[in-house]
């Protein structure tokens, strides 16, 4: 009875022990997307945890198909094992509305963020998420496909040449390809043998996705969806967006330019080993490409005869997750991620995504160590963010939204007519959204 | 010899472990279903809103769609995957040469787990994959197997049968087994044909055995979810957009569990209905044998 006894206050006084050490040794944990952004947020994690001894990040990383499936479901079960969360910047409203975000501490200092990037994570006017970078798009061409097909390329940023902001701003402005053009190079660069397509001319890099296409229609002159946020009749059916998806259709059927239903990240690799001349993609491409060892230019992001020129922008925001137990310590290291000019410094390095921490972009446009090709590259999405930038609309049926579109337009590329997948894309986006309107 | 009581304690305590498991996985979730059907979230709140999910759903063109999507695709997979397991059962209690070789090739796709047998399926029907390729040396062009609207559907009807057959001849050949022999001779001494046997003998004295693989195999396959997740996430444009997949996405995709839970009680109800049509009209008549 005695050594009963013993052992169960020695179990106590184990169990208080350890519930000390716990409460200074801290884990946060966070959820991100599987692959480059993991391996860069592993990097300002350890630079972070390097100084703030006590502190430990675990990164569960999640492959982009399931992430808003998975991010959706962990915060909406108040899931306390999440402390820190990647947002895409039009869910920021999503998850907000419905309190799946702590209001970002007033202690931290936003001055030195751009400001587009920090109202795109503000709801109601209260802050709930910082922006980790922001993005941009261009267009990478393949020189050697170009020259064996014997057509001019577009104007770019090459390997060996150097060029400065205001060199920079001109390409933007004035030599900006059409996608008409597009469109007829990547006809010409189109190698088919036996029925078997060898090299593709073109192909976006996010196949379907709202993100990168909604400049196609938008430039043309009309919205994706409506100012209430709701309402897709008149605007993804319109004329503008049906001129867009057309031209979207004859990529993958027409003229077969486009290699269909590309995964994640399989462009980049298409690009990579020669089989594919033109890629518009993000600059997040650059470090992998250039580690391809294909010889290729950067173009900027082209748009349609006659209409407006628009780019893509927003990217991933950080939020701390209502229901976590860590507010506090989340908070600093999401500080630390996206106001310390060490974090974002470490980011950069890592992912080369455009940054929405000012001091960088300077730096960027004014150091000498982005003359150079590829680092020159950056030059241009800073040019875009500040004149071409159109945001993603903002609404609380944003998933519904970014669904019915990609589905219309994975079943354009297989053949669905236009019409039909417009009209049903419509439907589908405004019965799912009028479920969530207020 | 004394007749002893019915061991009433042993029964109940042997039947304990799947009572538990019933109320817990089946129950219970349905029971959750229903309640959660007559909520919806709003702005973070749970609203108690009555049978408007169910309401609403009879104005959603995409949920009789999908109801369209699920009938079509059961009638069609479901006498095909029994009418093929039969056959391959009634040819795997022949003796014929090579016969255990046919035994082991139809047993494998069972061992193949469903995540891995789509993934394969997917690399294989794709534009430069091996059945492309195949009917590309008969003159035939290629075909997009699982992105156009004719095919997609029957493309995923091909492979799950794929996977089901196996699994569900093991059951009729166990039934097959269980057929007296004596039966067939006395047959066969009277002079009836081989398809008269079938007719008249085989499938009547199987009707238990085929009772359940219909019951079974009809519930699995209106549950159907993983390939269509996989392989065409309900496309194109809505062709393979079964139930169960449009509830996944109304609840999981979109946040909207009210209407998803709406979508899977009218799943288990048509599910309910069925089946208790399928008993009645298979083992409802007792005739004699």
């Amino acid at each position: 009875m005695k050594t009963m006894k013993i052992a169960i206050v020695a179990g106590l006084v184990a169990s208080m022990l350890a519930g000390t050490a716990m409460a200074q040794d801290k884990t946060l944990n966070m959820i991100v997307i599987e692959g480059g952004d993991t391996t860069a947020m592993q990097a300002v994690a350890d630079a972070y945890t390097a100084t703030h001894p006590g502190v430990t990040i675990k990164l569960q990383p999640y492959p982009f198909a399931q992430f808003f499936q998975v991010a959706e479901l962990r915060l909406r079960s108040k899931d306390a094992g999440v402390d820190l969360v990647y947002v895409d910047a039009p869910l920021v409203a999503s998850y907000a509305s419905r309190g799946f975000l702590s209001p970002v501490d007033a202690g931290i200092s936003t001055a030195d963020l751009v400001t587009s990037a920090l109202d795109a994570g503000k709801y109601d006017g209260k802050q709930f998420a910082l922006p980790i970078n922001n993005s941009a798009q261009v267009m990478f061409y393949n020189k050697a496909l170009f020259a064996a097909a014997g057509i001019t390329p577009p104007d770019g940023l090459t390997a060996g040449a150097t060029a400065s902001q205001a060199q920079v701003d001109e390409l933007a402005s004035a030599k900006r390809w059409t996608w008409e053009q597009v469109a007829d190079a990547a006809r010409k660069l189109t190698v088919k043998e036996g029925g078997r397509t060898t090299t593709y001319g073109f192909t976006v890099e996010q196949f379907g996705e709202l993100y990168q296409l909604q400049p196609f229609g938008e430039s043309l002159g009309t919205d994706v969806i409506g100012p209430d946020g709701y309402t897709a009749k008149g605007y993804l059916d319109s004329e503008a967006w049906t001129k867009a998806a057309t031209y979207w259709a004859n990529l993958y059927n027409e003229w077969g330019v486009s290699p269909k239903s590309l995964g994640y990240g399989e462009a980049a690799q298409l690009f990579g080993n020669g089989k594919l001349a033109m890629l518009a993609g993000g600059t997040w491409n650059l470090p992998g490409l250039t580690a391809s060892g294909v010889d290729f230019g950067v173009a900027p992001y082209p748009y349609f005869e006659g209409g407006k020129v628009l780019t893509p922008t927003g990217s991933w925001y950080v939020g701390v997750n209502a229901g976590s137990a860590n507010q506090a310590e989340a908070f600093d290291f999401a500080s630390y991620l996206t106001t310390s000019a060490e974090g974002t410094k470490t980011w950069f390095d890592k992912l080369q995504q455009l940054p929405t921490y000012k001091p960088l972009l300077d730096e960027i446009s004014t150091g000498a160590e982005f003359d150079a090709f590829p680092n020159d590259v950056f030059r241009l999405g800073v040019y875009d963010s500040l004149n071409t930038a159109k945001a993603r609309p903002v609404t609380a049926a944003y998933g519904q939204l970014q669904d019915a579109f990609r589905t219309a337009f994975v079943d354009i590329a297989n053949g669905v007519p236009v019409a039909d997948a417009l009209a049903s894309a419509v439907q589908k986006f405004e019965a799912a959204a009028a479920r969530v309107a207020p | 010899m004394t007749q002893s009581r019915t061991p009433v304690l042993l029964i109940i305590l042997l039947l304990v472990p799947a009572l538990i498991g019933l109320v817990v996985f089946r129950l219970y979730p349905i029971a959750l279903a229903v309640n959660d059907s007559f909520f919806n979230v709003l702005r973070g709140n749970s609203v108690f809103v009555g049978f408007d999910n169910y309401v609403a759903l009879l104005t959603d063109s995409a949920f009789w769609n999908s109801l369209k999507v699920t009938l079509w695709f059961n009638l069609l997979i479901n006498p095909i995957q029994i009418a093929l397991a039969l056959g391959l059962a009634l040819l795997y209690v022949q003796n014929f040469k090579g016969v255990s070789v046919y035994r082991v090739l139809f047993l494998i796709p069972i061992g193949v787990s469903l995540p891995t047998a789509v993934i394969i399926w997917r690399i294989m029907l794709s534009q430069d994959g091996l059945v492309n390729g195949v009917i590309g040396i008969a003159g035939v062009p290629a075909q997009p197997w699982l992105t156009a609207e004719s095919l997609a559907l029957y493309s995923i009807i091909a492979i799950a049968t794929w996977k089901g057959i196996s699994y569900w001849m093991i059951f009729i050949i166990g039934g097959l087994q269980n057929i007296s022999p004596e039966i067939y001779d006395a047959a066969r001494i009277d002079g009836v044909k081989a398809w008269q046997r079938l007719i008249f003998i085989t499938i009547p004295l199987l009707r238990p055995t085929l009772l359940f693989v219909l019951v079974a195999d009809v519930s699995i396959n209106f549950l159907l979810f993983a390939p269509i997740f996989m392989l065409t996430q309900g496309g194109p444009a809505g062709s393979t957009n079964v139930l169960m997949y449009e509830a996944y996405k109304s609840g999981f995709v979109f946040g909207d569990m009210g209407r998803a839970m709406a979508i899977i009680v009218v799943v288990v109800a048509i599910l309910l209905v069925i089946v208790g049509l399928q008993f009645k009209l298979l083992s409802g008549r007792k005739e004699a044998r």
